[in-house]
């Protein structure tokens, strides 16, 4: 996996997972390719100076790290935030929750990796008949919008198979021993979300990472999003509602290129992050319940790093 | 063959259906393509007429009728 990064400072192929909204900004990802992996800025729900600033000040917080860019293509200004995120020079941009054909020539035209998040063997062809540099494999475990009801562990090996270029493995990976498993099962690398939230360098609300912190197994739950995916989330106020079939009002502006208007997903991810958990949707991975405390980035990876070090046996 | 037959043949071949249940006013959703059917048949489309099309060029093709028209003020 190493090699489709022209940045040579990345230490572990530990990627961690964009977060949106503004749950992974700089100081997270800024932390993250500081600690010798890859810092990923979300996107979406973002203008564009304001994605243009985010880099800057990652950049800023990581002289050398990788730095990439998640933007979903479900959002309407797709195309000029990932323009931005080329213009910047980032490392690489990830693309998901919906198959953009152009960006592979943006990418190609700037240099700059192009990895696509995927759920099937069948999309992982086409994104490297495209150009990919990578896919990322996501199983149901994964926090936020999900792409296919099997585990990580059931897709990682038939992805491998079916594609020549890497395969990062994504969703439900907490522990050392997890990413041991992925790499076993054929995956070049990981990405983790859910243990990053849990971070003194995310700058969510203090409420949303107690949300997380308090969370047990059978909290975590499956919710509609009007992208038209379903989501994983944490149950609260907001999603119980839902549940009942119950919507707030909402004021749109249509920020998405596809959208059922029954509520406002990019307004309820703000509001959990801001701190407003009872009017938010607070997007999760499976295995929230696992983790009780809130580490420091460089603790998170001294505690993963061994995953490396036992594989080259 | 006409360009209107030649994405016929293409259509039903990348999404199995029979050729002779498509018009030019058969809809994707008639036949039940999803959203990855519709990459697929891009990328069949884009090698048999050696053509390049954009994502949004996409979002406006709903029918046979419409990758007909496309396709003829491309070639
Ligand atoms: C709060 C939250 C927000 C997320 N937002 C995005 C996003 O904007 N784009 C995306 O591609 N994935 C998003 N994800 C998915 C993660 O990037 C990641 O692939 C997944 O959560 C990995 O599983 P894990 O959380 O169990 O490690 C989000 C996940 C969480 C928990």
């Amino acid at each position: 996996m190493l090699n489709i990064f022209k940045n040579m400072c990345l230490k572990y192929p530990i990627m961690q997972g964009g977060m949106a909204v503004r749950v992974s900004t700089a100081p997270l990802a800024g932390a993250v390719a500081s600690a010798g992996g890859v810092g990923i800025i979300a996107a979406t729900g973002m203008t564009v100076d304001e994605l243009r600033n985010e880099i800057r000040e990652a950049r800023r917080i990581a002289m050398n790290g990788t730095i990439g860019v998640n933007v979903m293509f479900a959002v309407r200004n797709f195309a000029e935030l990932v323009k931005t995120a080329l213009q910047e020079k980032v490392d690489l941009v990830v693309s998901g929750a919906g198959f953009s054909r152009d960006i592979f020539s943006w990418g190609k035209e700037a240099e700059i990796p192009i990895l696509t998040i995927v759920s099937t063997s069948r999309l992982a062809k086409i994104a490297e008949k495209y150009g990919a540099s990578a896919v990322i494999a996501e199983g149901s475990e994964a926090g936020g919008h999900l792409g296919t009801e099997l585990s990580t562990a059931a897709i990682v090996p038939e992805i491998k198979s079916a594609v020549n270029i890497p395969v990062i493995a994504a969703g439900g990976i907490t522990y050392e021993n997890d990413i041991v498993e992925m790499m076993r099962l054929g995956a070049d690398g990981v990405q983790m979300a859910t243990r990053f939230v849990l971070s003194k360098e995310c700058t969510v609300a203090d409420s949303f990472k107690a949300h997380y912190l308090n969370a047990r197994e059978e909290d975590v739950v499956i919710i509609k999003s009007p992208v038209g995916l379903p989501g994983r989330a944490i149950r609260n106020v907001f999603s119980e509602a839902l549940a009942r079939g119950e919507h707030p009002t909402i004021n749109c502006d249509n920020c998405l290129k596809v959208c059922s208007h029954e509520y406002c997903i990019l307004e309820a991810l703000e509001n959990s992050r801001l701190g407003h958990i009872d009017q938010g949707v607070v997007f999760s991975g499976q295995n929230v319940f696992k983790m009780k405390e809130i580490l420091s980035v460089k603790e998170i990876f001294q505690n993963l790093r061994g995953a490396f070090s036992i594989k080259s046996k | 063959m006409s360009v209107e037959s030649k994405v016929k043949d293409i259509i039903a071949d990348q999404l199995e259906v029979a050729v002779d249940k498509l018009s030019k006013e058969t809809t994707f959703e008639d036949i039940d393509a999803d959203s990855l059917d519709i990459v697929e048949l891009v990328m069949a489309l884009e090698e048999e007429f050696d053509l390049e099309i954009s994502d949004q060029e996409i979002e406006n093709i709903n029918s046979v009728g419409d990758v007909v028209k496309y396709i003829e003020s491309k070639v």
